[in-house]
């Protein structure tokens, strides 16, 4: 035991004077440094690595190289709630007539002149943020109401509502 | 001795206060990745796409980088990188600015910002971090300058 301890101190002695004199003494200290550094940095790495796993495969976050949540133009519920909006129903009048958001006008292809008029009348008292929505997630009615909206008010900032009324009622 | 204390606390506290704050950024963002890109996208620094990558690494990152802080066996290379995220924060802040960009923040998930971002205070605020870990770093290379995990 005494020789092995002796011999691992010649050789730690050895490469210190190795070190000491080929080396300046910062990029010695640099070296001894630098795995450790390393390790940290693989520690730090592999933890986020884990972390970003765990949102994936429980949901919380999308697939990053999947298509877009979000459509242009369309907006999430909970982003909408946070904002002065102004409901639009493009539902037919019997679905609107059965539920509909508080306050919302409704407007469709059918009823299009009187409700355009109505939405007017409604925005230019108090612009703000025009929401359109339809019955479901398939149905694209509030997308094609929402482009039309926004040939006749341009000035106006307006989304259809992904998921539609069944997101409001769920 | 006692001004020794006094200093020696007021360190801690410095990095309890680095800790929470980015752990208070991380939660949301993890909970809500969605919006974090859009944040991330509004900045137009990236594409949406690396937005999205973006969104899904930072704050884990943020939040190892927390947590690590007040880790022994990390907290040194915790610091390091997250003055180079307060760096690159102070950047994008400024950037946008100059840039006239009226967008949220995102820095705390979607509650925080909105229209009329005020970039002073935004990066006012990450200079006094970036003062908090300089102290940190410095005590942590004074106490034991070869060896992180003491």
């Amino acid at each position: 035991m005494k020789a092995r301890a002796s011999a691992d101190a010649t050789l730690c002695s050895l490469t210190k004077t190795w070190r000491a004199s080929l080396l300046a003494p910062s990029v010695a200290l640099a070296c001894s440094l630098m795995p450790r550094f390393l390790r940290e940095i693989l520690i730090i790495t592999a933890l986020t690595i884990l972390g970003a796993a765990f949102s994936l495969c429980s949901g919380l976050a999308p697939l990053p190289w999947a298509e877009p949540v979000l459509a242009p133009g369309e907006i999430r519920l909970i982003d909408a709630r946070a904002l002065d909006v102004l409901w639009v129903d493009a539902r037919n009048k019997a679905d609107f007539n059965a539920g509909h958001i508080p306050e919302a006008i409704c407007l469709n292809d059918e009823h299009w002149e009187t409700g355009v008029v109505e939405l007017m009348g409604t925005w230019l008292m108090n612009p703000r943020t025009i929401i359109v929505y339809c019955g479901s997630e398939s149905c694209d009615v509030s997308k094609l109401i929402a482009d039309r909206l926004r040939e006749s008010l341009p000035d106006a900032e307006i989304y259809s509502l992904k998921g539609g009324w069944n997101a409001w009622v769920q | 001795m006692g001004a020794i204390n006094k200093k020696s606390l007021f360190v801690l506290i410095a990095r309890l206060v680095l800790a929470g704050v980015f752990v208070m950024a991380a939660l949301p963002k993890i909970e809500d990745p969605i919006t974090f890109t859009n944040s991330v996208a509004a900045f137009r620094v990236i594409d949406f796409d690396l937005s999205a990558w973006i969104a899904l690494f930072l704050p884990w990152l943020e939040l190892v980088l927390g947590l690590g802080i007040l880790i022994p066996d990390i907290r040194r290379s915790s610091a390091v990188l997250i003055g180079l995220l307060l760096f690159s924060f102070i950047a994008l802040h400024t950037s946008a600015w100059l840039r006239g960009l009226d967008i949220s923040c995102g820095c705390f998930g979607y509650e925080t910002g909105g229209p009329g971002t005020n970039y002073s205070w935004l990066i006012a605020r990450n200079v006094v971090l970036l003062w908090f870990l300089f102290l940190v770093l410095r005590q942590d290379m004074r106490n034991n300058p070869a060896a992180p995990s003491s």
